[in-house]
């Protein structure tokens, strides 16, 4: 018993191992608040209604069911997940990415004019990095505005966020081959359009679920690139000085134009990237709007839940596409659909306590230490 | 006589963690004294001021006051037993004017009369019961009759952040003076001050002196310690070590005290015939970006293989900015800089370090150092880049560790863990020696130091002043940047005195003394100078 104690306090003074234990303290605490919230709202269902945000797809009771939820999960995670590693991205190279919205509003300009257009048969691929490019460049404004004019890139990146979404609204719903107009929204991408991403097989996996696909793949292999170039590139240590000290970039002869402009370069074409993984298998399309989608917004707190760690945000972004996908499911247990919204965004909240409880580690760490020392003098003494 | 002591500090113990700051240390004060604290950076100095002006609170010990024990938990325990701090980092309000500053906290009130007849009654009741004005004319009058008692000369009326350090430092002087404070703590005050400015202030502590204040006065400057104090006490590691009449003992023994043992003589300068050029100056300008003043102006100097040019001169008198110009951290505005005969005027920060500059610039957190990077990560900072260190974009871990190691073991530097620590806690000199050795074992022809010591205690300026020596004997230019004239002295073959931007004297160590130099930084000899510059030119 003691051994794995003595385990566990090894484990526990790892900068990393705190990250991991400090996100899971917040979901915990978010979804405690969170079950005190049902049992004021309708304590007969309360228990039930947890189970069920908790459970997401794992309540149904044919297996079939479980899987196909299942598989609707993690397609819906993909999307997420990309747009997270667009927030850390720039969150590295210190800066704060609220243009997230905006740079998935270009993608999924370009996406529903390429992909749905009759006369041009697009290939998937071409599509998907015509996007990113397109998201890219348009997060390279406000990069510019910073490097060249030192303009805040959080405000150039909320005003960027409502230009795209008047230019959506305006270009989309003009056009008769993109809009449908019967319910005011634009098409979606069908599975046999050139556009759809392909599912390999995946579909058949999850009881026929065609929105699960090679994208969730991708999104994978993107999340290992990254974490590759933060540890082993020369971009990459780069990026990270100019975000930790930028004078000691300056000092260092490190570019911090260019630094700049990569880094918001790649953040914008993960969040074009999160664009194409949520259009081009199907699962949605372009809807009227009067504010930016909540995607960029979500990538931020599930970036900071995940410790800002490449690896991390997988799991973080898993796990607020389960409680939500979850929590919209309590809806016939009496419960109101923003329920479930406000679950996530207490969790979400919270996550903004990281540092906190981070710290609070770290004191109850030395506490032990301290306790330790002075236990060892006394013996000695003896 | 026990009741004589304005202060007694009597076994004061203090805990961080599992470091011992305090070990039992005593400390007296009588009225009317100067108690000089010294001890090497992280002796303690700073702990106890904090304990006694009521930071921190010791774990053992007494505090008494005119005798009687007293209980300082909090600084406001310390302002009501008058207990004053000048701390090393001032405590300003940047945005705020002097007056302000000065009356924060402890504002001076007064009911508000307005004319507004028919609120009277709702006048009084707010004065009495919601809230007072401050009455500025009232506190101009006190601030200035301090002002006049202690010959202490500010504008009352300008900002923090429009004045100068040494008007500052008078500011907090002031400030405790408002609160009749009559124990007064200076922390290292004279770290951030010229030499000039020094006699000033210490000018300053014995008005103060002679008008009864007591004071304790932390520094490892000994000059100034044996100019003013009447007492000296020294600590080391936390522990008391003794305590002398200042005129009953000697910088020697003070100094081998401090640092527990006999301070070994620096390196001897070898003689050294200065080889060829190597970096070379002509008419460099400078413009300021946001006062648009000229802030280095027809600049021209050369520095030889074997020689150690310094640049002497108060701070902020342009030598930083002819460092920004060569290393290419700032841009020029007219001038030639030439290395190894190559004209690299316009070329980018890494063009110049590739081109061979070697640079320890003056701030190392501020540019010297990543600091929440590992020492490996930092042993590369300015040469990730090189092959050795990466290839096609990748970084080879490897090389760098082995890089680093190598460093850690050569240079001496001491952390808690191996490589991988993270520099933020480290100590300042342990964080120097990353930079310094980072920079020499580039091996590049030009080695740059700014300010290489701030900062730092005797034993790691004594590394480091034998590591610039060691260079100089391996035929390496090295350009100096120094606000000290006794790291100027002792390290520098030629001297280039600044003032305002422009070079006034270019001397050799042995044919100027400390106080004629003195004279030229201060721009006393400047008008001289001058006219000897016209003469040449008719």
């Amino acid at each position: 018993m003691n051994k794995v104690k003595t385990f566990f306090y090894s484990l526990l003074k790892k900068e990393s191992t705190k990250t991991v234990v400090t996100s899971l303290w917040c979901a915990l605490i978010g979804l405690i608040i969170g079950f005190i919230l049902l049992v004021c709202i309708n304590a007969k269902n309360a228990p039930y209604g947890m189970t069920s945000v908790l459970g997401n797809y794992l309540i149904f009771t044919d297996p079939q069911d479980k899987l196909h939820y299942f598989g609707q999960t993690l397609a819906k995670t993909a999307p997420l997940l990309a747009m997270s590693l667009s927030i850390l991205v720039s969150y590295k190279a210190g800066l704060f990415n609220l243009g997230g919205s905006g740079q998935y509003t270009i993608a999924v300009i370009i996406i529903s004019f390429l992909g749905l257009e009759d006369s041009a048969n697009w290939p998937w691929w071409a599509v998907m990095i015509i996007a990113m490019i397109g998201a890219a460049l348009w997060s390279m404004i406000s990069g510019a505005l910073k490097a060249f004019f030192n303009v805040n890139e959080v405000i150039s990146g909320i005003m960027l966020n409502w230009i795209a979404l008047y230019i959506a609204n305006a270009l989309l719903t003009s056009n008769s081959s993109v809009w449908d107009t019967s319910h005011s929204q634009a098409k979606v991408i069908t599975s046999s359009s050139n556009a759809f991403i392909p599912s390999i097989g995946l579909d058949r996996l999850f009881d026929g679920n065609s929105i699960v696909g090679l994208g969730m793949i991708l999104v994978l292999i993107f999340t290992v690139v990254i974490f590759i170039l933060f540890k082993k590139t020369t971009i990459g240590y780069e990026l990270k000085v100019t975000g930790l000290n930028k004078d000691a970039a300056n000092y260092a002869g490190i570019n911090r134009v260019k630094s700049i402009l990569i880094a918001t370069g790649i953040s914008g074409a993960l969040a074009g990237l999160a664009a194409s993984l949520n259009l081009q298998n199907g699962f949605t399309s372009w809807q009227l709007s009067s504010v930016p989608p909540d995607i960029g917004f979500q990538g931020i707190s599930s970036a900071f839940l995940g410790g800002l760690h490449p690896i991390g945000v997988i799991f973080s972004s898993y796990f607020i596409v389960h409680i939500s996908e979850g929590g919209s499911m309590i809806t016939d247990l009496g419960f109101s659909p923003e329920v479930a919204s406000i679950m996530t965004s207490l969790i979400i909240y919270l996550s903004g306590f990281v540092a906190f409880i981070k710290e609070f580690i770290t004191r109850y760490e030395l506490k032990r230490e301290l306790n330790k020392i002075s236990r060892n003098k006394e013996e000695a003494t003896r | 006589m026990k009741d004589t002591y304005a202060i007694e500090m009597l076994g004061i113990t203090k805990k961080f963690g599992n470091i011992l700051a305090n070990d039992h240390i005593d400390i007296r004060l009588k009225r009317g004294e100067i108690l000089a604290l010294c001890g090497e950076n992280g002796a303690g100095k700073s702990t106890l001021m904090s304990i006694l002006f009521g930071l921190h609170e010791p774990d053992e010990g007494t505090i008494k006051k005119d005798g009687e024990v007293v209980k300082i938990t909090n600084p406001n325990d310390a302002t009501r037993l008058h207990i004053g701090m000048v701390h090393q980092h001032f405590k300003l309000v940047d945005t705020f004017t002097v007056l302000q500053n000065i009356i924060l906290g402890d504002e001076t009130l007064k009911e508000y009369k307005g004319n507004l007849n028919i609120f009277k009654k709702a006048l009084n009741y707010l004065n009495k019961h919601v809230f007072k004005v401050i009455d500025y004319k009232e506190a101009r009058r006190e601030v200035n009759e301090i002002i006049k008692q202690y010959d202490l000369q500010v504008d009352l009326d300008k900002k923090i952040r429009d004045i100068s350090v040494e008007m500052q430092q008078k500011v907090e002087i002031i400030k405790m003076l408002y609160r009749k404070n009559d124990i007064l703590i200076f922390d290292e005050p004279t770290a951030v001050l010229a030499e000039q400015e020094i006699h000033e202030f210490l000018k300053i502590l014995i008005n103060l002196k002679k008008e009864g204040k007591s004071i304790i006065f932390i520094s490892h400057k000994l000059n100034e310690v044996f100019e003013v104090s009447d007492q000296i006490t020294v600590i080391r590691k936390g522990q008391y070590i003794d305590s002398f009449p200042t005129n009953k003992t000697t910088k020697e023994e003070i100094s081998a005290l401090m640092v527990g043992r006999k301070i070994k003589d620096f390196k001897t300068k070898k003689d050294i015939k200065p080889g060829k050029e190597v970096l070379k100056v002509e008419h460099l300008q400078m413009i300021d970006h946001f006062s648009k003043k000229k802030v280095v102006n027809d600049v021209s100097f050369n520095v030889r293989k074997g020689e150690i040019v310094a640049l002497a001169g108060i701070d902020g008198n342009g030598q930083q900015e002819v460092i920004y110009g060569i290393t290419g951290i700032k841009k020029t505005h007219g001038g030639l800089i030439t290395l190894d005969g190559k004209d690299i005027s316009s070329f980018s920060v890494r063009e110049k370090i590739k081109a061979g500059i070697s640079h320890i610039p003056e701030d190392r957190h501020k540019y010297g150092l990543v600091l929440d990077y590992s020492i490996y990560e930092n042993s590369v900072l300015d040469r990730y880049y090189e092959k050795e260190f990466s290839k096609c974009l990748f970084i080879s871990e490897n090389s760098i560790k082995r890089f680093g190691d190598e460093l850690i073991k050569k240079y001496d530097i001491r952390s808690s863990g191996d490589g991988n620590t993270i520099v933020r806690g480290m100590s300042g000199g342990n964080q120097q020696k990353i930079i310094v050795g980072r920079e020499i074992e580039r091996n590049q022809d030009l080695l740059i130091a700014v300010q290489p010591t701030r900062g730092l205690d005797i034993g790691a300026i004594e590394v480091i002043h034998n590591l610039l020596l060691e260079q100089r004997e391996k035929k390496k230019a090295i350009l100096l940047v120094s606000l000290e004239l006794d790291q100027v002295f002792t390290l520098a073959d030629r001297i280039l005195v600044m003032y305002e931007g422009e070079i006034v004297g270019e001397f050799t160590p042995s044919n100027i003394t400390r106080e004629k130099l003195g004279l030229y930084m201060s721009g006393a000899k400047k008008d001289e100078v001058h006219a000897i510059k016209e003469n040449d030119n008719e």
